[in-house]
């Protein structure tokens, strides 16, 4: 008797599991928004915590501006890493359902792309938002693979800059800031003495790396990845950045032995304190670290150099990169049904006083091209940094970034034991090289959609 | 005559009635009130084995960040990421450390845990604020404590100054052994909580009787007192060990991304194909053959430490006779006292 | 032999009033040295105690002294405070809405806890105490679903969710009804192991007796069993309390901002940003201190119900 009972739940599960089964494979791969509600917007912005106060307060204005002019209210969501903002993307990819504008980060807006899941900006989409020209055609960069097949909307602009102790500068009597990475490394051996470093520089971390080793790179003419979809990683160029970026800390004495070990805000932390010369790889974001620390008042920004490791003149194909092109675009979701929203709320923020507005509040410089011109105009120390973004250069627009990214990190992680141990042997280099050149091809060789 | 086992005197038609029970079907085959296992079947049904099957599909299609959008139609592979993930991928070798690493860093807090549960299993004045402090290394969340140690655990950072050393912990070979620290200091409350339920389950009349006997602390620990542990560890060791493999924050704060070869574990490696290569299928798959590859040695614990079929009532009236002669044993001088009580 | 049956009637008091205790505890308080139940001599005792708290203490005083220090000072390296500010416990909940993921993650992990408890309870009492067609699959089964990493879960859960939800118009995703579920999904095998080690632990005689005076199953289940495994009720629901209130992965995925559990909440105060300043440590570590403070209190408030005192064959 309790068998037959037995049998027949087992029978209603089976059943149950089938039906559950078929209802979630059921052809709902591309599920428009339901559930959601059309007057409200959702918005995803990386999360602030250095300017919470000011954060919360920027996003009711816009919100209560927003409302006034369509009477749609703002859903305001927040991704506090770049793991959880791909993680929001693929999630809402896969489903259909999710936020219906990002502000993505430049690096990942080629990932973006790769889904296929944003809008395009054809001309009635510029139009919506307020007209293409607005903007500084440098911000382009990294919008699309070419300029007809955009989806990234410039929003607010961050180069990296190099941040410069002024007075550890004058004591090393330097007068003027380096313009090639060879005169960098030797200010750096100049302003090195005692307990001071020339440069302050975060081997461990998970993403300066492969900023600095791109930088030399372009400067000698290589983009790490060529035109054609080939990774050019086992290169002449790019050996000659790692070996210049291993020899500061292994020969040449000008960083800490124990930045083997740091990340970012560690090197940060021996700039504020006064204790290094030279601070790479950072944004005027950066700027309230350095409030009420022994450096304060004593620092100014420089561009990074541009002229590659081993010249003194930039080579004929070198590429006059000062800084990855940094900052935020708007890509406005394809699955969403709120799309002419989305295009009103990108074009209010797109303004020149809205742009200014979050230039002030949170040390992000305009895409606007007005906008930048006054700002230009009204703050003549923020030069440099206006200066590093005009002269900032798009990474290789394709899907396969954030691998070959990865890959370039991994040299410098597996080199770290032989940073301890005092060397990194050419041939150590060229081995990881050749690795890394192999994992990147196999990534860029999976491309679909027409070889991004 | 009555069992010597039992405290309380029973009702002499009690005693009868359970030594002959009514019918013949046995009581554990009547009146099973199977329905009970329902509400968990169904949830347990819905949340987790059907998304499983979806997920073993997903590891059976070419899904990337270019055929998200349309999942169900992405190209059918078969089995080619399975291939891939044995062949092309760090798949085997990082396995191979979360394992070990898993058995290790089980085998060490093991002790810790019983030594924490077994000192605060008496009242004495602060036991409760003993215990919970006890637990905060297991309540502190995983991101919170990879975050810190990773400061400590620098170059020039507190475990360094304290040690006198200049080891690199966070990279290269000794990355290994800092991992096993970290995980050993989070994870041993987790066998201290499950050893602290099973020591409730001790009997006073145990104790009593080891009292009167005269028998040692540590004789009593190791003979009476360790068995009553068997089940709770059993279970605590193999399920500390599949958490462990599966832990995936505590490295991926520790070292971030890319791992240092040596700490290269699977849970990590997964989530980078995932959330960093978008090579979902790949990941589906490299998770599948690494929940194959551990599902094997379960199944070999289970039976060889009888986990799933042990359903005794913790030592029974045999155990308990072999206890005691155990104890008498031990004290010649009590033997004859038992014997006679025997009569 | 008169001194044996002096010592059966001891036990038969002391156990009698620990049953009608309720099966929280002894009532009888014996001072530790003559406590016949003690297991470590004295200094053993203390010596242990010193050893583990040491183990504990010397990273947690980090995270201490991290919350009074400055961002700074903290990715320097400095372990004890050079300058002490309290504001980092002011800051953290203006910062990011800590208080709201508190009561969300209170809200979630508390109702996971109990649900859970009270399933494992059921289910495992089926499982240990009857035999039947799939007991023993059923038992392995919930075993291997301990070992299905998380991350391959992820996006099946999250495509399943939105598929019912456009289906049937109910949402799940986003609310706190649906991490509820994900969460008492993922609790329940692990407890139910639990509560089977720990029911195998008790005696059977009281149910049997109670069965041959004619109880159900539920009240059985209710009368007997329940109050008599408060320790293992105990420690199945701190670790479903705990599942919902520290993970991460399924609430960043499944919650919206009014929804957020306190674990997210969290996430976003280790936020760094390339190029960007330096981590809000100080604040992290202050909210993490505040996150885990409700659980060790409730540990603190349960753990009296972790006492020994299980009876074999007493009264009803």
């Amino acid at each position: 008797m309790s068998t037959g009972r037995l049998r027949t739940r087992t029978l209603i599960g089976a059943v149950a599991v089938v039906a559950l089964t078929a209802l979630s494979l059921q052809g709902c791969a591309v599920v428009n928004g339901s559930g959601d509600d059309p007057n409200t917007l959702r918005v995803m912005m990386g999360a602030d915590t250095t300017y919470p106060k000011e954060r919360k307060q920027w996003q009711q204005d816009v919100a209560a501006e927003f409302e006034r002019t369509t009477g749609a209210k703002v859903q305001w969501e927040t991704y506090s890493s770049a793991q959880e903002e791909l993680t929001a993307i693929q999630t809402s990819v896969i489903s259909g359902q999710g936020p219906d504008v990002y502000a993505i980060g430049s690096t990942f807006t080629p990932t973006a792309y790769a889904t296929g899941a944003f809008v395009q900006m054809g001309s009635k989409e510029w139009k919506a938002i307020g007209g293409k020209d607005q903007f500084d055609p440098a911000s382009f960069g990294i919008s699309g693979p070419s300029p007809s097949k955009q989806i990234g909307i410039p929003f607010a602009s961050r180069p990296f800059v190099m941040a410069v102790n002024k007075d550890l500068l004058a004591q090393a009597g330097i007068d003027s800031m380096p313009t090639t990475w060879d005169q960098l490394t030797a200010d750096a051996k100049a302003t090195t003495t005692g307990d001071h470093h020339g440069l302050a520089v975060a081997y461990a971390d998970g993403f300066d790396p492969w900023k600095f080793v791109w930088g030399m790179a372009e400067n000698a003419g290589n983009t790490i990845v060529s035109k054609d979809g080939k990774a050019e990683i086992d290169t002449k160029a790019v050996e000659n950045a790692y070996r210049t970026y291993f020899d500061w800390v292994t020969k040449d004495g000008v960083v800490d032995k124990a930045a083997i070990g740091w990340n970012n805000a560690q090197a940060l932390a021996q700039f504020t304190e006064g204790k290094a010369a030279f601070f790479p790889m950072t944004t005027t974001t950066a700027i309230n670290s350095f409030t009420g620390t022994p450096v304060d008042g004593k620092y100014e920004f420089a561009l990074l150099p541009t002229v590659p490791p081993g010249a003194t003149e930039r080579p004929a194909d070198g590429i006059e990169a000062a800084s990855i092109l940094s900052g935020d675009n708007w890509v406005v979701a394809d699955y969403g049904k709120k799309q002419d929203l989305s295009f009103d709320f990108i074009k209010q923020l797109s303004t020149p006083k809205a742009q200014l507005e979050y230039y002030k509040l949170f040390g992000n410089l305009p895409t606007n091209a007005d906008a930048a011109a006054q700002l230009a105009a009204a703050n003549p120390q923020l030069k440099p940094i206006i200066d590093a973004g005009k002269l900032s250069k798009p990474t290789a627009f394709t899907g396969a970034w954030s691998d070959i990214q990865l890959s370039l990190v991994d040299v410098v992680v597996q080199s770290i034991p032989s940073l301890k141990s005092g060397e990194v042997t050419d041939d150590q280099l060229r081995a990881r090289l050749e690795a890394a050149q192999h994992d990147a091809q196999s990534t860029l060789d999976r491309q679909k959609n027409g070889g991004l | 005559m009555t069992q010597v086992q039992t405290p309380a005197p029973r009702a002499a038609e009690q005693h009868d009635r359970e030594v002959r029970p009514h019918g013949k079907t046995p009581l554990y085959k009547r009146e099973r009130p199977l329905w009970m296992l329902l509400p968990g079947g169904v949830l347990m049904l819905a949340v987790i084995v059907v998304p499983l099957l979806v997920g073993v599909f997903i590891a059976m299609l070419d899904l990337d960040q270019y055929t998200l959008r349309q999942w169900f139609s992405a190209p059918f592979i078969g089995f080619a990421n399975f291939a891939e993930a044995f062949t092309d991928s760090p798949l085997l070798h990082s396995i191979w450390i979360s394992a070990s690493l898993s058995v290790l860093v089980t085998a060490v807090t093991v002790p810790i845990g019983v030594a924490a549960a077994i000192s605060t299993q008496n009242r004495f004045p602060g036991r409760g604020l003993v215990r919970s402090i006890y637990l905060i290394p297991y309540v502190l969340p995983a991101f919170v404590v990879g975050t810190f140690f990773r400061t400590m655990l620098q170059p020039q950072g507190v475990v360094n100054s304290i040690l006198h050393t200049d080891v690199l912990w966070l990279n290269g070979s000794a990355s290994y052994w800092a991992l096993a620290g970290v995980m050993v200091w989070t994870s041993w409350p987790f066998v201290y909580l499950l050893s602290l339920a099973g020591l409730q389950a001790v009997d006073n009349e145990v104790h009593e009787a080891a009292a009167l006997d005269g028998v040692t602390w540590w004789a009593k620990l190791r003979y009476i007192i360790f068995p009553y542990l068997r089940g709770p560890l059993s279970l605590a060791v193999i399920i500390a060990i599949l958490h462990n493999i599966n832990n995936f924050t505590l490295p991926f704060v520790l070292f971030g991304i890319p791992l240092p070869s040596s700490v290269e574990v699977m849970p990590v490696l997964t989530y980078i194909a995932s959330f960093q290569s978008f090579r979902f299928g790949l990941s589906a798959a490299m998770a599948i053959c690494s929940l194959v590859i551990v599902a094997i040695p379960l199944f070999v614990y289970l039976r060889a430490v009888k986990l799933d079929t042990g359903d005794d009532a913790g030592p029974d009236r045999k155990q308990r006779r072999a206890d005691r002669r155990t104890l008498a044993a031990a004290t010649p001088a009590a033997a004859a006292d038992i014997d006679g009580a025997r009569a | 032999m008169s001194a044996f049956t002096t010592t059966r009637t001891r036990p038969t008091a002391t156990l009698t009033e620990s049953i009608t205790a309720g099966g929280g505890g002894r009532r009888h308080k014996r001072p530790y040295d003559t406590d016949v139940t003690r297991l470590l001599p004295r200094w053993l005792l203390i010596t242990v105690i010193a050893v583990i708290i040491a183990f504990i203490a010397v990273p947690v005083l980090y995270i201490l002294f991290g919350s009074v220090n400055s961002d700074v000072a903290v990715a320097r390296g400095e372990y004890f405070p050079s300058e002490f500010t309290l504001s980092n416990y002011v800051n953290i909940w203006s910062t990011v809405a800590l208080g709201q993921g508190l009561v969300n993650s209170m809200l979630t992990a508390g109702a996971v806890a109990v649900a859970s408890a009270a399933l494992a309870v059921s289910t495992a009492y089926v499982l240990v105490r009857f035999r039947f067609l799939g007991r023993l699959t059923i038992l392995r089964g919930l075993l291997a679903l301990q070992s299905i990493p998380g991350t391959l879960l992820l996006l099946p859960v999250f495509v399943v969710f939105s598929n019912i939800a456009s289906a049937t118009g109910v949402q799940i995703i986003g609310t706190r009804w649906g991490l509820f579920v994900t969460y008492l999904t993922f609790a329940l095998p692990f407890s139910t192991w639990v509560m089977v080690t720990y029911l195998r632990g008790l005696p059977k005689e009281l149910e049997e007796a109670a069965r041959i005076d004619g109880a159900s199953s539920t009240k059985i289940l209710t009368k007997i069993v329940l109050p008599l495994s408060w320790p293992g009720i105990v420690v199945s629901a701190i670790f479903a309390f705990l599942l919902g209130w520290n993970d991460v992965l399924f609430s960043t995925i499944m919650t919206t901002p009014n929804t957020r559990t306190v674990a997210v909440v969290l996430q976003v105060l280790g936020t760094t940003q390339e190029g960007g300043a330096v981590p809000i440590y100080g604040q992290m570590m202050a909210a993490s201190i505040v996150c885990a403070v409700p659980v060790v209190a409730l540990y603190l408030i349960f753990q009296r119900y972790l006492v020994g005192g299980l009876t074999a064959g007493s009264v009803k």
